[in-house]
């Protein structure tokens, strides 16, 4: 099937502002959106820039908008968008090139909710595991998943409106740690995510959790970190 | 060298959200709508005569009425769903349908009061 693809450019060695450019190629029905960019890249326009990296949905390098929503492009179908697909790179970040967005802002705001397990007790006795029960495992398994892609951070529209917010996957990350037990840094946490830029910007706009390619109920579990605030429990 | 952040009020418009998306933009629209009519009944208050007469007749209309009412019900029924939903986080696992719950009490409540602005508005 010939599929058309209107894609975002922007070379910021030559361009003052973006525009779009239109290839019409070849391709199964199949095949991934990622595989359309590479073809074009490949055999129309090798200028064409994008990240991608494992193409199997793990590595979250190869997040965009596609037809107007956060997706990764090697997940998504041709045959489940149709033949008319338009790319554009990820909202509220700076364009660096094409489809390639500066994420320094988004690992910036990642990196302010402490994203790493705390637990500065001594080891327990005769064991060099800190154990955990199944139950308290689950507490937080969901949140385990994040990829890092920006799709959920960069779908928001309160992140759009001021970058400083941490957004979603911060607050993803930072449910990790505060709900699993062993960690003993989620008051800390809890105050870092209680400061203006913290989880009060959440407004359930909801974006966040349809764009999450790896289906964290993100809305959810930023809806448990502003309990815990309000309650101090964890339960 | 770059592009800045792309924040245009457009931009976000275009966004192919699902129906939060939806019920996030109605629930600002509708918090302007009020801040507006409140706007306009103070300033109608506080120059009194015939200007304060004129802004009167804006929100005396029953079109500016069946506006200020949307914004009125659909921000009061959207906030209450936030509420509930922020207060029983569990209950997020039903966002879709809290959603169409939403919908389906507002769209009779606010069919009823457009139908008894409208009947007022020609009967008077």
């Amino acid at each position: 099937m010939e599929v058309t693809v209107k894609i975002f450019r922007y070379n910021p060695e030559k361009d003052q502002r973006g525009n779009y450019v239109t290839y019409k190629v070849e391709a199964d029905e199949n095949d991934r959106v990622l595989d359309v960019l590479e073809f074009i890249k490949g055999k129309e326009d090798g200028t064409l820039s994008f990240r991608r990296s494992c193409a199997h949905g793990v590595c979250g390098s190869d997040a965009m908008r596609i037809n107007g929503r956060n997706m990764l492009a090697c997940k998504v179908l041709i045959r489940d968008i149709g033949a008319n697909i338009t790319v554009e790179p990820l909202l509220g970040l700076k364009i660096a090139k094409d489809l390639i967005v500066d994420m320094e802002p988004f690992f910036d705001n990642y990196k302010k909710v402490l994203p790493y397990f705390i637990n500065d007790s001594a080891l327990p006795e005769g064991g060099r595991e800190r154990l955990q029960s199944p139950e308290d495992r689950a507490r937080f398994d969901e949140s385990t998943k994040c990829i890092l892609c920006a799709a959920c951070t960069t779908s928001c529209p309160s992140y759009w409106a001021n970058g400083e917010y941490y957004g979603p996957a911060a607050i993803v990350t930072a449910h990790r740690f505060i709900f699993d037990s062993r960690d003993e840094a989620a008051g800390e946490r809890l105050q870092i995510l209680a400061e203006t830029d913290g989880v009060a910007r959440c407004h359930t706009a909801y974006n966040c959790t349809e764009a999450c390619p790896r289906e964290i109920k993100i809305t959810k579990a930023i809806g448990e970190v502003k309990l815990a605030m309000i309650t101090g429990k964890l339960d | 060298m770059g592009l800045k952040r792309d924040v245009s009020l457009s931009a976000g418009l275009r966004y192919k959200g699902p129906a939060g998306y939806l019920t996030y933009i109605l629930h600002r629209i509708g918090g302007l709508g009020m801040a507006i009519f409140i706007a306009v009944h103070m300033l109608a208050s506080f120059v009194g005569g015939r200007t304060g007469g004129f802004l009167n007749g804006i929100y005396e209309n029953w079109a500016f009425q069946i506006f200020i009412f949307f914004c009125v019900l659909f921000h009061a029924i959207n906030g209450l769903r936030i509420t509930i939903l922020d207060l029983w986080p569990k209950l997020l696992d039903y966002q879709t349908e809290a959603i169409w719950i939403e919908w389906a009490v507002f769209i009779p409540l606010f069919g009823i009061s457009v139908f008894v602005i409208i009947s007022t508005a020609l009967g008077g």
